[in-house]
């Protein structure tokens, strides 16, 4: 086996652990009964453990699975955040907004965004070393046109929330 | 990057379908 090739399976062994990790926290927190709307982190939750790993093992599929990964991201970001409002702490103060809200789950599902990042850009870019990081912030495959997007779809869901009732 | 893919029917298509889900995604989940 080439480092290559170790480096790739460990980086998409980290995904699905931490995927696993967290379809098993939404089913011992929010049993379906009660919230049906949780049904979403489920769905997420079992195409991160297996489509995406699966899209992300093919030199052609890459790109899909770098789209996908990232979406998931920004799904269970926008959805976390709804929940927090939904819950919002009894007292808003900073240590409520650090502790009593879904940020430090948000912040752990970034991890598996940047693992997939890694991922693409190693097996995009190769693993030379000396070669100097290209192109621009805003456009794909970059940190910029995920921001955009983050934006854009949290603006979205928003309209879609307020509006359609 | 080929600026010209950035206006291809596909390119547009992709956007109204994303548009359209999360749209409806706000308006569907519920947490109350």
């Amino acid at each position: 086996m080439s480092n290559k090739t170790y480096v790739k399976s460990l980086l998409l062994i980290a995904i699905i652990t931490l995927a696993l990790g967290g379809l098993l926290l939404h089913i011992r927190i929010h049993p379906i009964v009660k919230i049906p709307s949780i049904v979403v982190g489920y769905i997420t939750g079992v195409l991160s453990i297996i489509v995406v790993p699966l899209l992300f093992s093919f030199k052609k599929t890459l790109s899909y699975g770098y789209v996908l990964n990232g979406m998931l991201a920004i799904i269970g970001t926008i959805l976390m955040a709804h929940f927090s409002i939904a819950h919002w702490p009894a007292q808003t103060t900073f240590a409520s907004i650090i502790l009593e809200t879904t940020l430090p789950d948000i912040l752990i599902l970034w991890t598996i965004f940047f693992i997939g990042k890694a991922l693409f850009d190693l097996e995009t870019f190769g693993y030379d070393p000396k070669k100097p990081k290209a192109g621009v912030t805003y456009r794909y495959p970059n940190m910029g046109w995920w921001l955009v997007h983050l934006v854009g779809l949290s603006i979205v869901y928003t309209l879609g929330n307020l509006l359609w009732r | 990057m080929n600026k010209f893919r950035l206006f291809t029917m596909n390119w547009w298509l992709l956007h109204l379908v994303a548009i359209a889900f999360f749209f409806y995604l706000g308006h569907a989940v519920h947490f109350m």
